[in-house]
């Protein structure tokens, strides 16, 4: 984390003074896009740089279940099951990946390849059910399409 | 000064008061979970709810008071806002009462009873969460009954200051949780989280499955723990409910500990070592006068006191920094002027014990120093070497500095060694079987009451003392 303390910086320069605690989101935001999750270190050293309590780093990365405290396998296969997807049949879906894959939603393949996960709106209700791996949307998904998907990914 | 309309009837306001606190300054009932006056503003809770009349209904704990404002705090819209929000926080709130410490004196209890009063509405089942979660070793947390009104959090932030509690997770599974840098269970005023919970959620091991509330009665009192004197109340079981068989010691044994609210001394806080008085004042209590080892009654052994001290060149006085006004005045009166008297620390900081901070803890140890220093001066308690009696009062005296061949008067109240070597020993009474004052490092002096019946063959100092001069018979 300490690498990235000149863009915590920089971000400091945007607020007005006495706010630093606000920069635990972007924070943390940050050191996950660079190490893939947040890691025990990450948190002492943010404690350390904000001076914040440590309760409030842990309150805000159990809050959002964007923010992860394990590392993630290569692909990220993220299903929404809110209410357009699952009208759609996203929860077959789920339940399909979760065969093929093997894992949960939650848990990543033994390989290291995959992590299966749900969210709720992904905001493409139009192309529903839609599917997002790692940044890319795959729309309009059935069974078979998401087959020939993981096959491309492997 | 607004002037303001509650229930049609008009009140003077602060400009900076809210119309919860305007409220309940004039004595009207208006329910609150999450509104704590020491806390912030937390507006989560919802029972609050006031109408303001042409506007509908909002919090009050959040409602800037306006010149002519008109309120109602119990108009049928209110009360059924009140019954919805009840059936909101009952949820996922087990209704566990029959097994909880907290029931009789827990505010969902009676405003579950004055507004809502009619099962769940609800048909899916509770939302199970972790029972029996040990916040601390002191503090333990049933989340299934938390309400997350957040009050133990903002404790922990605004007044103890150790940021040692959160909320972990959202929406339904919600947590109170401790940080895991340990800082909660460091927290010296963590137990204050339990009295301002308002459900039974946070408890206290202490005093966990220990006694329903209703049996008990509290008295009020004074920490002895240390110059700061908080008010206290201690709580015991009540006269009309002692236990007549099994364990009789409960009758006389302190339940818990919480603080006597005031404005001068605590306000609604004390530290944990206040929760723990019981350690202090039920250790093993000396039950007899000894003249040397012998056991003695209480007369006997005045009458060889007496005669000691009539028979003394230099008599030298250890003062007790325990005693109160009373009995620091008393020992003056009496005995004052036949020896040199030296206030002694009976208590000194614990190790491990939290010496100073700035909320309440002071680093004397001792309930009466300032009070007996004004009697006795400020002198050390160097025991000059030519002394040939010494009066020991209370505990903390090196018996080894008392020169050799002094002969030695102890009026203590605890078991101990020193009790046998003495020439004379009597036994005194403690606080908790007594009344009397204290006078705190800021010169305020609260009183404390006694909770039980002196101990039996046990002297009260105040009358000893007068005995001991050959006043009293």
């Amino acid at each position: 984390m300490k690498h990235l303390i000149p863009e915590f910086e920089a971000l400091k320069t945007r607020l007005p003074p006495g706010l630093d605690s606000i920069l635990v989101l972007p924070c943390l935001r940050r050191i996950q896009d660079d190490r893939g999750y947040i890691a025990d270190e990450d948190i002492d050293g943010l404690v350390e740089y904000l001076g914040v309590p440590r309760i409030q780093i842990e309150e805000v990365l159990t809050f959002y279940t964007m923010l992860r405290r394990k590392p993630l396998g290569r692909w990220h296969v993220q299903v929404c099951r809110n209410v357009s997807c699952s009208m759609r049949g996203a929860e077959p879906l789920i339940k399909h990946l979760s065969n093929r894959l093997g894992v949960k939603p939650g848990e990543t393949t033994a390989d290291g390849r995959f992590t299966l996960s749900t969210v709720e709106c992904l905001g493409s209700c139009g192309t529903a059910p839609v599917v997002m791996v790692n940044e890319r949307y795959h729309e309009l998904q059935d069974a078979q399409s998401l087959d020939a998907l993981l096959e491309e990914l492997k | 000064m607004p002037e303001i309309f509650i229930n049609g009837q008009p009140y003077e306001a602060d400009p900076d008061q809210t119309v919860l606190q305007v409220a309940l300054a004039n004595g009207i009932y208006v329910p609150y979970f999450c509104w704590h006056p020491q806390l912030s503003v937390a507006g989560n809770c919802r029972i609050c709810m006031i109408e303001e009349e042409g506007r509908g209904v909002d919090i009050g704990c959040n409602m800037p008071v306006k010149a002519g404002m008109r309120v109602l705090t119990e108009s049928e819209e209110v009360r059924s806002h009140r019954k919805a929000i009840l059936q909101f926080i009952t949820l996922n709130h087990p209704v566990d009462c029959g097994i909880c410490d907290k029931a009789g004196e827990c505010v969902l209890q009676d405003y579950h009873y004055e507004y809502n009063g009619s099962p769940s509405m609800s048909g899916d089942p509770k939302v199970r969460s972790t029972k029996f979660y040990d916040l601390s070793d002191r503090i333990v947390l049933d989340n299934e009954r938390c309400i997350l009104c957040s009050r133990c959090v903002r404790f922990t932030h605004e007044i103890s200051k150790s940021h040692g509690l959160g909320i972990e997770q959202r929406a339904d599974v919600s947590l109170v949780r401790p940080s895991t840098d340990g800082s909660f269970r460091d927290d010296p005023y963590s137990d204050n989280v339990v009295d301002i919970c308002p459900v039974g959620a946070l408890l206290s091991r202490s005093f966990f499955y220990k006694a329903r509330v209703w049996y008990l009665t509290k008295t009020p009192s004074v920490c002895p723990g240390c110059e700061r004197g908080c008010r206290i109340d201690i709580w015991h079981r009540k006269p009309e409910w002692q236990v007549q068989s099994l364990d009789t010691g409960e009758n006389t044994a302190i339940a818990r500990i919480t603080p006597h609210e005031n404005s001068e001394v605590n306000g609604p806080w004390i530290c944990n070592k206040g929760r723990d008085l019981a350690r202090i004042f039920e250790r093993r209590r000396a039950d007899g006068a000894m003249l040397k080892g012998k056991p003695a009654s209480v007369a006997e052994a005045a009458t060889e006191a007496r005669r000691l001290i009539k028979a003394a060149a230099r008599p030298v006085a250890l003062v007790s920094s325990w005693g109160s006004n009373e009995e620091l005045e008393a020992f003056r009166a009496s005995l004052g002027s036949m020896f040199t008297a030296l206030v002694k620390p009976d208590h000194l900081p614990a190790a491990g014990e939290v010496l100073e901070d700035d909320l309440l803890i002071r680093p004397d140890k001792n309930p009466n120093t300032g009070k007996a220093r004004e009697l006795f001066g400020t002198a050390p308690a160097v025991i000059p070497a030519d002394a040939d009696l010494v009066l020991v009062w209370g505990e903390g005296c090196d018996f080894s500095k008392i020169p050799a061949g002094a002969r030695i008067i102890l009026l203590g109240s605890w078991l101990a060694p020193e009790n046998g070597h003495a020439d004379v020993f009597i036994p005194v009474s403690i606080q908790t079987e007594r009344s009397g004052h204290y006078t705190n490092c800021q010169g305020v002096v609260s009183g404390f009451e006694a909770c039980f019946p002196r101990a039996p063959g046990v002297a009260d100092a105040e009358a000893l003392f007068a005995q001991l001069a050959g006043a009293a018979p």
